[in-house]
């Protein structure tokens, strides 16, 4: 019998000042979208702007003055271990805390966030993270991107990609602006929103072009791409930790993320990466039908071909 | 880990999470030093583990010992008895 995942959900948002971020949370605050939750603002800028923004919330938690994923760090983990003290305190589950959205600025690194929570010995065991969302605004990201390596990053790391202001935007930039994006973030979804409300976003023609970025900081300029992994149908879990652990080892800083499911002994694990930050595995309920991208891991970086993941895994399973 | 209760001493580590309960676990443990053993030949460092103390032994041709945590200490175990990282894609 598999344990049910039981741990508190945190759910990451980014996005620039102005991205339009706190109008998407407040509204699906008010929609209950995550359920019991608590939200903890990061401003990095000394007046707290969205305060004022945010009083749908359960509770909220303002963390003014410093990033999170840096000199903020030790007041992030502060927080958390108070969420997580008070959560394991509420004996009546029916109020228990479920959820944490944690808003951070358009410069903050998920890794380091995700780093943070594994690397302490209370938190890993309380919290999974459940989602990486950034807030795109549609008309000032293209500037934003080019100009802040930190953003590009922050995109990388996202599982969801979700555009404001597309109705102010032309379709022609638009079009350009996602697929500059899907070429930092392959396996993010897109999609768009207007004050929170879910806008219907066509397809991304495969031919569209990105806007040629110039290479910053000491960037990789490389394209990234996605590889997929097909482990089967029963996977040696141990084998492919052997493999991606080396891997992630030697080259870390090339895999941007790795994403999948695999049936294990101990449940269907989601296996997730931010470069060289992996999160424990949450375990994911059975499905009453198998789910066909079980077992197919999603591999996405530079400086690899699919055929060399494929043949070097081949050799630790055999 | 608690030799009465089993509770570990510390959160398992990612790679250790597709075993629930003890017997899955000492029989992924024997299993990954099956695989590293054989990953690493020819690397100069060997691997071992006899499922009763924790972690991952690792020895290099000189003879000298180390006991690693987990496979995320052990790779960099690896690099520094090798001079270089060992990356399975050069195999």
């Amino acid at each position: 019998m598999t344990q049910p995942e039981g741990r508190l959900r945190l759910t990451l948002l980014g996005g620039f000042l102005g991205s339009g971020k706190t109008t998407w949370l407040r509204h699906h605050l008010f929609e209950r979208t995550f359920g019991r939750v608590h939200v903890i603002v990061n401003e990095a800028a000394q007046a707290p702007v969205d305060d004022v923004l945010l009083h749908g919330a359960d509770q909220m938690t303002l963390l003014a003055g410093a990033c999170v994923c840096c000199a903020g760090r030790d007041a992030l983990q502060r927080t958390l271990l108070d969420l997580c003290d008070a959560r394991s305190r509420t004996a009546d589950p029916t109020t228990r805390l479920e959820h944490i959205v944690l808003e951070t600025s358009g410069l903050a690194d998920p890794g380091a966030i995700l780093r943070l929570i594994q690397d302490h010995p209370i938190l890993v065991r309380q919290i999974v993270v459940a989602e990486t969302i950034v807030i795109v605004d549609a008309l000032n990201a293209i500037d934003q991107i080019r100009q802040e390596a930190l953003s590009r990053k922050q995109i990388e790391a996202a599982d969801r990609l979700i555009l404001t202001k597309t109705d102010l935007t032309a379709p022609s930039a638009i079009t350009q602006l996602r697929a500059t994006l899907r070429a930092l973030a392959p396996g993010a979804a897109q999609s768009a929103a207007s004050f929170g409300n879910a806008l219907a976003l066509p397809d991304l023609p495969p031919g569209a072009d990105p806007i040629a970025l110039p290479a910053l900081d000491d960037q990789d300029p490389t394209p990234i791409h996605a590889s997929q992994l097909d482990l089967g149908d029963t996977p040696d879990w141990t084998a492919f930790t052997v493999w991606l652990s080396a891997l992630l080892h030697a080259r870390g800083d090339q895999i941007v993320r790795v994403k999948g499911v695999v049936r294990t002994p101990a449940g269907r694990l989601l296996l997730q990466t931010v470069r060289r930050s992996v999160q424990s595995p949450e375990i994911l309920p059975d499905p009453a039908t198998p789910c066909e991208t079980d077992n197919i891991i999603a591999v996405i970086g530079r400086g690899f071909t699919q055929d060399q993941l494929t043949t070097s895994l081949a050799r630790f399973n055999a | 880990m608690c030799n009465a209760c089993g509770f570990p001493a510390a959160p398992g580590h990612w790679t250790e999470a597709g075993a629930a309960t003890p017997h899955d676990r000492i029989r992924e443990r024997f299993r990954r030093v099956q695989v590293l053993q054989k990953v690493l030949q020819g690397t100069g460092v060997t691997a071992h583990d006899g499922g009763i103390v924790p972690g991952i032994q690792v020895m290099s041709l000189t003879g000298a010992q180390t006991i690693v945590p987990d496979l995320e200490a052990l790779w960099g175990e690896v690099a520094k008895l090798r001079g270089r990282p060992f990356d399975p894609l050069d195999l």
